[in-house]
């Protein structure tokens, strides 16, 4: 299918374009199947919001179809508070969306293939699909990392026929931007090798542990790929590996692409514009959830490890020898098991051995286990006796009258702009809604 | 007008660039307690009101210097106190000690000899006693104004009358100083404020009876409403002195007004001013009954220049405005100058689009008459006036004293909310134009001289240019009309020389 | 340079801890009364420093959290009618607003009652909900006018008495977390007690300085020094920043604190001793590796209680246990 056939319009809505079936169609059986059964409940939800968007090609365009339809004036003749309307609902609708998916893996190995094909100098994503992509990786290890502290990233690239390794395995987020910090290094040309770069990816976590998580990432700009051997060949090595792959496609959907993620259990998507490209791209960074044990049955996937919490010394002691490099060093970090002095966490100590991560590390990854759960959107103040003037959270004061402007009900829009915690009871409002279940991640009612 | 970060700056190339250092310029009233003799500031520290208000005019850190001595009661060897200092930091607190020194709030250092470690600090215990006094309440000074009584009667003037009186007052004396020079007579100012204008500079009479506004004036114009209030009442107070004024009674009854509310609650919050003024409609008034002579009498100025409303000129009451409530901090001093009533005209309301054309939202007249000096008006719309900046437009305004960064830096400030997206903000060929066009005027450089023609001979001619390019004196030579220019200051060796020659010759 | 700031205050106002801190003797106690009106003077002195300087109180009390006060006016009960001429009248509303809440809160508390854990989690959420919330009405009125700057710096002081409560651990991780992602300061002025593992983090994470008060009786020189400049100061003029950061964590199971914990490879919970199935995420985990974890499990490491200080750090007397 050549590229230009995707080429998104305006009026494509009732048109029966091949691709956009397709895309609309996939989305579902693939993602059901990657997120198992613990998220049947999840998925029932998520349909009662997408409710309208069946009919529609593309999610995101139920949002803003006709929107002139549903702005209203309000008695002033501005718009500012319908527009804000409009802003609160579609935020509101991001937070129903995830649901707790409580077994995560958290320490991840990932390889991200960048396609550096010739054909990723086609226009058709500005400035160019090459510049886009190394743009949204470097976001997307930042934000990776951010989220997945304890994980590893390497780099391969797909050019000349070759894989080509660009950045090591690393724990270290500055290592892997540098590695994808210089554009003329990186320059594309002749065909990707899809064979060849999962093959280079797969032989660089071979040596990792049975727990840990193994994922490929490939960003996949051109239609062909050109292979020495029998790329199922490899995908079977995959699956025995217990590695999934997951494909960003930037021109159109291919089999054998599909067949890689669907037989590990990736995810697969086709970016139709550059929002949709980070999107697809940012999906997968939250922990997949485990389903490894389930699954295979057989093999330790788990384990429990002993990790010590270190001390750090300020700069200001007195310097002593540090075990890992032999420098005279005045900050450092003790170890509690033996108090010897490392530069840097997290690492294992020499001497003794012990892992030894400070207690952020680990905390960061808590709010994907005990997610704060949804605030429910108040309908009415009748049942309420004594309704609170002041969000709880950051204590602005609730709107007087409920808003009557458009047809607010569904979508868990509130017309009072309230949002109520199940635990304590506290109503809240839209911003602290959010922030909350986006950034905090704790409720400032009761604290859970 | 959002913050102080944006100042007028000699080479302001961007909004940014002057973020960066445009905290640092210390506060004009700063510069004026500078050149006070100690006697006077240790007067003025006697009053907690002014002390608190002085100390918000320091910069950062020397407010933090003072806090951190505040509450010391032994002097501290300066060498502990020099000890948390980083070195980044070393310069400007160096600075700020000195800057303190000179405004007696530490004392002066003895110059006798000896090594700097034994330097003590401590702050001069009077200002000392009442900044302390300031910040935990209490005393009996009386010093944040005495609240009058509630007056059934005659009800306090709500915020918005308060507002719309503050504005006025102050549109009043700018109007008139922008419509002076073109023939049209809007309400004049008080007689007091005639003289201030007059006094400063700002204006001066041409032609016996009618006053113009100067150069200073129209670049005066252009300055953010904070600064322009800042120049007038220094130019007040210098004038205080010659009116015999006792100049502590008058310095201390400002700074008092600036420690005065509108509300209640909160005025120092510029983001929630709205809520507060519809939650509390009434605004304050103070009693004037332990003011001086002196502060009486400055009632009726500051009346004029619409930092206080009183109801009459014998009402024992006033009520400050928001001109006066804000003195010392950088929350804009004038609600809403576009007058639209719309809160989201106070962030700008000027687009300048690439093909210099300038659209600006607004309706009050003397917006549109500052933009007047230096645009080409063209459309008028009730909530919109139209207009192109052009080389004709910008010499007018050059020629008036203006400069072309006024001109940006104005452009700058008053930029539309959707103008501030661009980067940068301005568009750089209006930018640079304007720029060029200043530098146009400064094209021709006229220089004193005399032309020297009608030599007799050519070597005549060389002789006497050699002479004179010896001396250096030479502007111009064109060899084929055997003519040169010569400057002013050559014109009497040459002549010389020349009458020489011609005498050697005869 | 000069720009305004924000400080949120957050108080912790148990009244065991406050009782103990009264009656303490090795250092000097402290009154509350008399922490109280230092407090104030803390506050009017940033107030003072900038007209536009906000400022937000939260008080956290035994099982609440309540906000005592802000200076936009959110919190505001009653208008003090009394007209001072003798002081600034910001600080006058602030400082009753401040007293006459904490007054009502304590009236209402029953003596009788066991205590329930104070309310820190709840202060610090509240005070970043609040914090986001003005951030962004300013932020949107005055977009773009400094490029990528900020025109509020924000920070968030907190004043603990209590020690550390290790149940509140991943809440107070999470609030750390979205304070970094705010560029929020966190101060920490440790009035009374030992050392605080957690707030500690708080402070190191967030670049705040952190504070143990050795003399009560110049508790306000110390706040003045240390937490009234706003960052763009403390370039300048350093703060006291902590020795050393104690970056033990809390386990799910016990919620003791712990310097060596057993970690499950899935989800990354602690354990203070070796599980044979993992509580949270339900992963069973291979018999080998129990047994030879319990092999090399240290005799000596009989589980620390909360609170107690590591040896290293033995300072003060230990603050009471409490039963997780």
């Amino acid at each position: 299918m050549p590229p230009a056939g995707r080429r998104i319009g305006d009026d494509f809505v009732d048109d029966s374009d091949s691709d956009v079936s397709i895309t609309g169609l996939d989305e579902e059986p693939s993602r059901s199947k990657a997120k198992g059964k613990g998220k049947a409940i999840d998925r029932k939800k998520k349909d009662q919001g997408k409710g309208k968007a069946k009919d529609q090609a593309y999610a995101w365009e139920a949002t803003y179809t006709r929107s002139w339809d549903t702005v209203q004036e309000d008695e002033a003749g501005r718009l500012e508070g319908a527009v804000q309307d409009l802003i609160a609902r579609g935020r509101r609708r991001r937070l129903l969306a995830p649901a707790a998916a409580i077994r995560r893996t958290i320490i991840r190995h990932l390889v991200l293939v960048l396609d550096l094909s010739s054909a990723m100098m086609d226009r058709d994503m500005r400035p160019t699909r090459f510049d886009l992509m190394l743009q949204y990786a470097r976001e997307f290890v930042t934000e990776w990392f951010d989220q997945n502290p304890l994980g590893q990233i390497g780099i391969v690239g797909m050019r000349g026929g070759l894989g080509e390794r660009i950045g090591e395995m690393s724990g270290n987020p500055q290592d892997v931007l540098k590695a994808i910090l210089e554009r003329h290094k990186l320059l594309p040309n002749g065909e990707p090798s899809l064979q060849n770069a999962v093959e280079m990816a797969r032989s660089s976590m071979s040596h990792l542990p049975t727990h840990s998580s193994r994922e490929i990432v490939v960003i996949f700009g051109s239609l062909t790929t050109c292979d020495p051997g029998n790329i199922h060949d490899t995908l079977d090595e995959c699956v025995k590996d217990r590695i999934r792959i997951s494909i960003v496609a930037l021109a159109a959907e291919m089999k054998v692409c599909r067949e890689l993620c669907d037989k590990t259990g990736g995810q697969f998507g086709v970016a139709m514009n550059e929002g949709h490209f980070k999107d697809l791209l940012f999906e997968l960074i939250p922990p997949p959830a485990q389903r490894a044990v389930a699954r295979t049955g057989g093999g330790p996937a788990a384990d429990l490890m002993i990790m010590g919490f270190p001390m750090r010394l300020p700069d200001t002691s007195p310097p002593s020898l540090c075990v890992c490099h032999s420098q005279m060093k005045s900050e450092g970090f003790l170890c509690p098991r033996c108090l010897a002095k490392v530069c840097d966490v997290p690492t294992d100590c020499d001497i003794c051995g012990l892992m030894i991560v400070s207690s952020p590390h680990l905390a960061r990854s808590y709010h994907h286990l005990f997610p704060v759960k949804p605030y429910s959107a108040v309908m009415t103040l009748d049942d309420t006796p004594e309704p609170s003037k002041r969000c709880h959270g950051c204590a602005v004061a609730f709107k007087e009258m409920p808003s009557t402007m458009l047809g607010a009900s569904g979508e868990g829009m509130s017309f009072y702009g309230r949002y109520r915690c199940s635990e304590c009871h506290n109503d809240f409002c839209t911003d602290c809604d959010v922030f909350v279940h986006d950034v905090v991640h704790c409720c400032p009612g009761c604290g859970k | 007008m959002v913050g102080p970060s944006i100042r007028i700056k000699p080479a302001g190339e961007s909004s940014k660039a002057s973020t960066v250092d445009g905290g640092e310029t210390s506060h004009r009233l700063i510069g004026f307690l500078l050149s006070q003799p100690q006697s006077t500031m240790n007067r003025l520290y006697q009053k907690p009101s002014s002390c608190l208000s002085i100390f918000r005019l320091l910069q950062p850190l020397e407010r933090q210097v003072v806090m951190n001595l505040l509450w010391l009661e032994t002097p501290i060897p300066g060498a502990t106190m020099a000890a948390w200092v980083t070195r980044e930091g070393k310069r400007p607190y160096q600075e700020a000690l000195s800057t303190l020194q000179s405004l007696h709030i530490l004392p002066q250092q003895s110059t006798r000899p000896g090594p700097p470690q034994s330097v003590k600090h401590n702050l001069n215990p009077t200002f000392k006693a009442s900044l302390r006094q300031a910040i935990t309440g209490g005393g009996t000074s009386g010093s944040f104004g005495i609240l009058a009584e509630n007056d059934d009667k005659h009800p306090a003037p709500d915020i918005e009358a308060l507002d719309a009186f503050a504005l006025e007052r102050w549109e009043t004396i700018l109007y008139y100083m922008v419509s002076s020079g073109t023939g049209q007579f809007p309400a004049k100012p008080s007689q007091g404020v005639l003289y201030l204008l007059q006094r400063s500079g700002l204006m001066a009479t041409v032609h016996g009876a009618t006053l113009q506004i100067t150069s200073a004036g129209f670049q005066f114009l252009l300055h953010p409403p904070h600064e322009q209030l800042w120049e007038l009442l220094l130019q007040y107070l210098q004038m205080a002195e010659e009116r015999q004024m006792d100049l502590v009674e008058v310095l201390s009854f400002l700074l008092m007004l600036s420690t005065t509310e509108l509300g209640k609650v909160g005025i120092h919050t510029i983001q929630f001013i709205a809520q507060v003024t519809q939650a509390l409609p009434h605004a304050q008034s103070y009693s004037t009954e332990n003011l001086s002579a002196t502060q009486k009498a400055m009632l009726e100025d500051l009346r004029d220049y619409g930092l206080i409303r009183q109801r009459t000129a014998t009402s024992r009451k006033f009520s400050p405005t928001r001109l006066a409530t804000t003195l010392t901090s950088s929350s804009p001093p004038l609600p809403t100058s576009a007058g639209t009533g719309d809160g989201s005209h106070v962030q700008g309301f000027i687009v300048l689009e690439t093909n210099y054309r300038l659209y600006a939202y607004t309706d009050n007249p003397l917006q549109i008459a500052v933009l007047n000096l230096f645009v080409t008006l063209k459309y008028r719309f009730p909530n919109l006036v139209v207009g192109q900046i052009t080389r004709d437009s910008v010499k007018k305004a050059l020629a008036n004293g203006i400069t072309a960064d006024q001109i940006i830096s104005y452009l700058i400030t008053h930029a539309h909310p959707q103008m501030r997206k661009n980067k940068p903000l301005l568009p750089v060929t209006v930018q640079d134009q304007i720029r060029l066009w200043e530098l146009e005027r400064n094209r021709v450089k006229s220089q004193e001289g005399y032309l020297y023609t009608a030599f007799a001979s050519h070597a005549d001619y060389e002789w006497v240019l050699d002479y004179a390019k010896k001396l250096g004196v030479v502007l111009w030579e064109n060899p084929s009309k055997r003519c040169f220019f010569g400057s002013v200051e050559g014109h009497m060796n040459i002549r010389g020389y020349i009458e020489r020659r011609s005498a050697g010759n005869a | 340079m000069d720009k305004p700031s924000h400080l949120s205050v957050i108080v912790d106002l148990s009244p065991t801890q406050w009782a103990f801190c009264a009656q303490s003797t090795a250092p000097p106690g402290l009154p509350l009364q008399t922490f109280l009106s230092q407090l104030l003077a803390f506050l009017n002195a940033h107030i003072a420093c900038k007209d536009e300087n906000t400022l937000a109180v939260f008080g956290a009390f035994p099982g609440q959290s309540v906000m005592l006060y802000s200076s936009t006016g959110e919190a505001m009960t009653s208008t003090t009618e009394a007209t001072d001429p003798n002081t600034y009248r910001p600080f006058k509303t602030l400082d009753s607003t401040v007293m006459s809440s904490i007054a009502e809160r304590f009236n209402s508390y029953d003596v009788t009652e066991e205590e329930e854990p104070i309310g820190l989690v709840g202060c610090l959420t509240k005070a970043l909900c609040y914090i986001n919330r003005t951030i962004s009405v300013v932020s949107a009125s005055a977009q773009g006018t400094e490029g990528a700057t900020r025109s509020i710096d924000p920070r968030i002081l907190v004043l603990s008495v209590s020690p550390d409560q290790s149940s509140t651990y991943i809440p107070i991780m999470n609030s750390i977390f979205s304070a970094q992602k705010l560029k929020v300061t966190i101060d920490v002025c440790k009035v009374f007690g030992a050392d605080n593992v957690f707030l500690q983090q708080a402070a190191h994470l967030t670049g705040g300085a952190y504070v143990q008060i050795e003399r009560t009786d110049a508790l306000l020189q110390y706040m003045m020094m240390s937490f009234l400049p706003p960052p763009a100061i403390r370039q300048l003029i350093s703060v006291p920043t902590q020795d050393r950061v104690d970056f033990r964590a809390a386990c799910f199971c016990h919620k003791r604190i712990v310097e060596i914990g057993f970690v499950c490879s899935v989800c990354l919970s602690i354990f203070c001793q070796p599980v044979p199935v993992c509580s949270t995420c339900r992963t069973k985990f291979p018999i080998k590796t129990l047994q030879r974890l319990n092999a090399s499990r240290p005799l000596a490491t009989t589980p620390s209680t909360p609170g107690t200080p590591r040896p290293l750090t033995q300072k003060n007397g230990a603050a009471l246990p409490r039963p997780g």
